[in-house]
């Protein structure tokens, strides 16, 4: 789920650079020495497990992702969004630069909602909370990365109107998958390791009992 | 799917000569006057121009056709849908649809740019070595802490890549095999928690043995660049073949391609 090169008029893509700098100028900020190794371990996680392929019917997709990345990184999973894109459009040989900027803005949002989201999750109580929210933030992040794919087609012209609408329905089905994967890697850090997900405390390790 | 764009960087070329940051800074002025092209002749002349400056940068075509017709896959469908859902009323048809020639157009646009777009990144990228090419977008100016994130994401993609064969074996070995269900689902979802969990517990790791080799925010590299007569020479050839395109381009000589908001 990315745009290609050649698609978006001057304005949008523009338009996406702009607002990719700015994003990345403000979430950067929060980045101190040590996170360096941090985000970019966890960058290269993501982006080695998004080449995962998921079997639907004769053909397959890839997972995104971009929910958990939120949920693992919080703020900081802007800056680490635009690694992975700039990467994908240099190492794969699939192009991209001239839509770093749009690429960026679309999934970095959706890893940020899904931030939002799963930070809303302490107003609730009720068994598997946590796995709940994970799975909505997963969901989340995708449709509102496809919504953001849609307005930048949306806005380049009415040749691309049908074409966004298109693109907007193909989502559906994909925020499904990508909450399911969401939801059960969320639970599964938290029977391992919490403290790899951003807000939450380090578990209590019980004293051993001597009995 | 190759991840190595730099496969090749060790071929002896006219762009390969080339000082990296001129090369990246005037190809990138290419690409996105590239993107800014309303006309076919000039996205044709401009596929044109990447084409020549990738036979200068002689890559093997095989390597170079895998990325194009990953690309492709993208985008032909523009090339089928376009043309039927332009938007107004057409006079003729095809298959019984109505078939604009301006939708047409408009998706050949569309998929002479990327290709020209796609061709000039392997003229910059596949050129130089990746660790070269990111020093050099370090020189010109692009945040130390986003170049230092790049290089260290790019140093453990591989550590992770080959991480996830091991897993994946050892899953086929308990014969795992994916399928289009909700367990499936699952077993990707803690496939990526174990990842996480090692490549967490690996970065503080890394952090410390960096601490204690003296790190300060900041890779030292036996990289250096020297800029010769002839780098101003390429650099004018490139700027100045973007500036031809988008003033053609904007002359008014050339029928647009509309996309509908001009």
């Amino acid at each position: 789920m990315h745009v290609a090169d050649g698609v978006l008029s001057g304005p949008v893509w523009g338009a996406g650079f702009a607002a990719a700098a700015a994003l990345a100028a403000v979430t950067l900020r929060k980045v101190d020495m040590e996170d360096i190794p941090k985000i970019s371990v966890v960058t290269s996680v993501f982006f080695v497990a998004s080449l995962i392929h998921f079997p639907v019917g004769p053909s397959s997709l890839h997972l995104i992702l971009n929910g958990l990345v939120g949920v693992v990184l919080g703020i900081r999973a802007f800056p680490a969004i635009l690694l992975g894109i700039v990467l994908q459009a240099i190492l794969f040989g699939h192009g991209g630069v001239s839509v770093i900027g749009v690429n960026t803005v679309m999934m970095g949002v959706g890893a940020l909602c899904a931030y939002w989201v799963w930070l809303q999750r302490k107003r609730f109580n009720f068994p598997k909370r946590d796995v709940a929210f994970g799975a909505i933030a997963g969901a989340v992040a995708i449709i509102v990365s496809g919504f953001i794919l849609a307005m930048a087609l949306y806005t380049t012209g009415e040749a691309l109107w049908a074409m966004a609408g298109m693109v907007f329905i193909y989502h559906i089905p994909l925020m499904l998958i990508e909450g399911a994967v969401a939801g059960a890697c969320v639970g599964f850090l938290l029977r391992v390791k919490p403290e790899v997900l951003s807000d939450t405390q380090p578990r209590l390790r019980s004293e051993p009992t001597h009995e | 799917m190759a991840i190595d764009i730099d496969r090749y960087a060790h071929i002896e070329s006219t762009l390969k000569r080339w000082d990296v940051r001129f090369k990246i800074a005037s190809l990138g002025v290419f690409i996105l006057a590239v993107a800014l092209l309303d006309t076919l002749p000039m996205a044709f002349a401009a596929l044109g121009a990447a084409i020549v400056a990738l036979r200068a940068a002689k890559l093997p075509r095989e390597f170079v056709r895998n990325g194009v017709q990953f690309v492709m896959v993208f985008l032909v469908p523009f090339l089928l849908i376009l043309p039927f859902s332009y938007p107004g009323e057409s006079p003729h048809r095809f298959l019984g649809m109505e078939f604009a020639y301006e939708g047409l157009r408009l998706g050949l646009l569309i998929v002479v740019k990327a290709l020209a777009i796609v061709l000039t990144s392997y003229a910059i990228f596949g050129t130089s070595r990746f660790d070269v090419s990111m020093i050099a977008l370090q020189r010109l100016k692009c945040p130390t802490v986003f170049v230092q994130m790049l290089l260290f994401t790019y140093r453990y993609i591989f550590v992770f890549l080959a991480e996830l064969r091991r897993m994946e074996v050892a899953m086929k070995a308990r014969g795992f095999v994916a399928k289009g269900n909700m367990r499936t689902l699952k077993v990707f979802g803690d496939f990526i928690g174990t990842l996480l969990v090692r490549s967490f517990e690996r970065t503080e790791r890394i952090y410390k043995a960096m601490l204690s080799k003296g790190y300060q925010g900041e890779f030292h590299t036996l990289v250096e660049f020297h800029s010769q007569p002839r780098d101003y020479q390429k650099t004018a050839l490139a700027i100045g073949t973007a500036v031809v395109l988008l003033a053609l381009d904007n002359a008014g000589w050339f029928h647009r391609a509309e996309l509908g908001w001009m």
